[in-house]
């Protein structure tokens, strides 16, 4: 026998018994059997690992509670957990694994706007409920009926946001910074460049960086020039605090404001001294709670000797959501209870009140404010938000 | 401004430079782009903010200690990955080089994680020192200083010292160096050695820097340091610190004219530049191939 006719066999011998174990998982569906499978879409290791470790354990403590009560419709949630650190082209693959081969009802994901446009139409095709726990940026749910996200919106916060700037902080010159190639910055910068308009905010620098640079010396000098009251960084947590390193080595005294983007433990261990009192805004904070999100909070505390904070909060809401629409509806089938998650109306989340707009948009209220103090996130206000 | 940017400029282009030097002295010697030299780098970066952070020594002596661990992993790699593929093709030996590289960068990521990891607040108390309204931290100007000082210390090995001699004639002629009776195994070893050891000082004094030490640090800065190498003459010691500088003034130009997203394109478009117009790069030796 040649040695190229070997190799062939060898390949198809392979090949068999690759398929061979492709069979066996396939055949649990989503709706039959006594599990019901949610999957965790998010990032374990990796740049943007500080939005996807804290969901994923927000998910598992809902999943156990509910099964300690006797689960869902009598059938125990399972969570399908992988990594997918961050790239798109492994959300991508991840989301194809768990719509076709592990059949779950849902995914929980992606924390962030990049990855969960990605993940969406993925999902929308196969038929599963995509309910996103972090993703804040314009363009994820208009891409079919079956991807939601319990999140407070940028387009909602922003307005707010900018009225809380120049009614009550004083400011008016404002130096933004934008990572370009970063789908929830440019977004929430294009959302702020709007909302600033005719609200007395000036936008003196519009800087542009890129996910992954180390050097921002250059922006940084640009913008000391420009002279602004406030740094708005529209980005993720390493790119921050290596921006305002950067801003306080050139001798600048402002502060950085941002979205959940920057609300990282990453982002005070790199910065250091350098971003005390930098703020950013999201839509929980673990402080001055009562009820039953002081109760999480307690729990969370126990389980993971953490305070939780907002992904965690949120991932913690998204399962149980999930598993009060299903209850709604009758059915873990995604066709029939992705209805009764369009309907959800006043669900009282541990990360705030939620209600689910016609065009499947969450309303959230309040906006937190959450200052760096002594290295640790400290609330500095909660600003309503106008629920239209 | 402008000071300020052209500032810059030269601190964030000897970056580059201390990394160029290792490329060039390796490929003067043995003709072999040492694609794994960035990852020399990353290692020595990872060895630094260990001694740092877990070893509690002061910068300068995990500086001295991440320079052995780098020493000891680049003739570990020679040893093991170019060494055996010296007769063979140079296409082999790149392609081993390529080789260390992902594997070493994997070792990292599997080791120390994905995120960037920053040295302990403290391990350089930078100062800011003013040159004509402009700002220059300490800490640049140690880099833009150090670069300096290796520039002139390399080619004062390599033009007076003995083992510099060994290591120009192997450059020359690879063959005719060992039936002269030189020791060719010794001498690109003691180039790995040398190449490795800046390589490390480059990752620490990076590291402490950009305070971002990551697995994928030696691939992104490698990629750069190894178009100025290119770009200032691959082989000429003066040229990787002239190159570095130049592409670093290049860059920082490109972004504070706010083309920040083309920023390491303008990097590589110098590059093709430079090379279509004078293909030695800018101090390179003109090559006479003799028929």
């Amino acid at each position: 026998m040649t040695s190229f006719i070997r190799l062939c066999l060898v390949l198809l011998g392979i090949c068999t018994l690759a398929a061979c174990q492709k069979k066996d998982d396939a055949t649990t569906a989503a709706t039959g059997g006594d599990t019901v499978k949610i999957a965790f879409m998010g990032a374990l290791t990796g740049d943007v690992a500080m939005y996807g470790k804290p969901t994923l354990e927000g998910m598992k403590m809902a999943a156990e509670e509910i099964n300690a009560a006797g689960g869902v419709l009598g059938k125990k949630i399972e969570i399908i957990e992988a990594d997918n650190r961050g790239d798109k082209q492994e959300g991508a693959a991840l989301a194809q694994k768990f719509t076709s081969r592990d059949r779950v009802a849902a995914i929980v994901g992606d924390p962030t706007t990049g990855i969960a446009k990605v993940v969406a139409p993925i999902a929308q095709k196969a038929g599963v409920v995509m309910l996103s726990a972090g993703s804040t940026g314009p363009g994820v749910v208009e891409i079919g009926e079956y991807i939601f996200r319990n999140t407070l919106l940028d387009n909602v916060a922003i307005p707010a946001l900018i009225d809380y700037f120049a009614r009550d902080l004083g400011f008016r010159k404002v130096a933004m910074i934008t990572s370009d190639n970063n789908d929830y910055s440019v977004g929430l910068s294009r959302t702020f460049s709007d909302a600033a308009k005719g609200r007395g905010i000036q936008i003196v620098a519009d800087e542009k960086v890129k996910d992954g640079d180390k050097d921002f010396s250059a922006q940084v000098t640009n913008i000391k020039a420009k002279n602004p009251d406030v740094i708005f960084f529209s980005g993720y947590y390493t790119e921050g605090a290596l921006i305002m390193k950067e801003a306080r080595k050139q001798g600048m005294k402002v502060n950085m404001f941002g979205g959940d983007g920057i609300s990282a433990s990453t982002f005070l261990e790199l910065g250091g001294s350098a971003v005390e009192g930098s703020v950013a805004y999201l839509g929980f904070s673990p402080e001055q709670t009562s009820g039953e999100t002081a109760a999480f909070v307690e729990n969370f505390k126990k389980r993971t000797g953490q305070v939780p904070e907002m992904f965690g909060a949120q991932g913690y809401d998204a399962v149980k959501l999930l598993a009060d629409a299903m209850k709604r509806a009758g059915s873990t089938d995604p066709k029939l209870f992705r209805t009764a998650l369009a309907q959800t109306k006043n669900f009282p989340g541990v990360s705030g009140t939620v209600t689910i707009r016609p065009n499947r948009e969450p309303v959230k209220s309040p906006l937190c404010l959450l200052e760096v103090k002594g290295g640790k996130y400290v609330l500095k206000a909660r600003v309503p938000v106008k629920l239209d | 401004m402008i000071l300020q940017q052209l500032v810059n400029g030269v601190a964030l282009g000897c970056t580059y430079a201390l990394i160029a030097l290792g490329y060039t002295m390796v490929y003067g010697i043995i003709s072999l782009i040492n694609f794994a030299h960035g990852e020399i780098f990353m290692a020595g970066a990872f060895a630094g903010l260990l001694l740092v952070a877990y070893g509690k020594l002061n910068l300068f002596l995990a500086l001295a200690g991440a320079m052995l661990v780098s020493v000891l992993l680049g003739i570990g790699v020679e040893f093991v990955a170019y060494r055996p593929l010296r007769r063979a093709s140079r296409l082999s030996a790149l392609i081993s080089a390529i080789g260390v590289s992902i594997f070493l960068s994997t070792l990292a990521m599997l080791l120390f994680g994905a995120n960037a990891r920053g040295f302990p607040e403290g391990t350089f108390p930078s100062r800011q020192i003013d040159i004509f309204g402009a700002q220059i931290s300490s800490l640049q100007l140690l880099i833009i200083v150090t670069a300096g000082v290796l520039m002139l210390a390399l080619e004062l090995v390599v033009k007076k010292t003995r083992i510099g001699k060994a290591m120009r004639a192997a450059s020359e002629d690879y063959t005719a160096a060992a039936l002269m009776g030189i020791n060719v195994n010794l001498v690109v070893t003691f180039t790995f050695a040398l190449g490795s050891a800046l390589a490390a000082a480059g990752g620490v004094l990076v590291g402490v820097l950009f305070n971002a030490v990551s697995f994928n640090m030696g691939l992104h800065a490698g990629i750069k340091a190894f178009a100025a190498a290119v770009l200032g003459g691959i082989g000429s010691i003066p040229g990787a610190v002239l190159g570095g500088i130049v592409l670093g003034v290049a860059e920082i130009s490109g972004v504070a004219l706010g083309y920040s997203s083309w920023r390491d394109a303008i990097a590589f478009a110098i590059l093709v530049l430079v090379l279509l117009v004078r293909p030695t790069g800018l101090l390179g030796k003109r090559i006479d191939r003799k028929v």
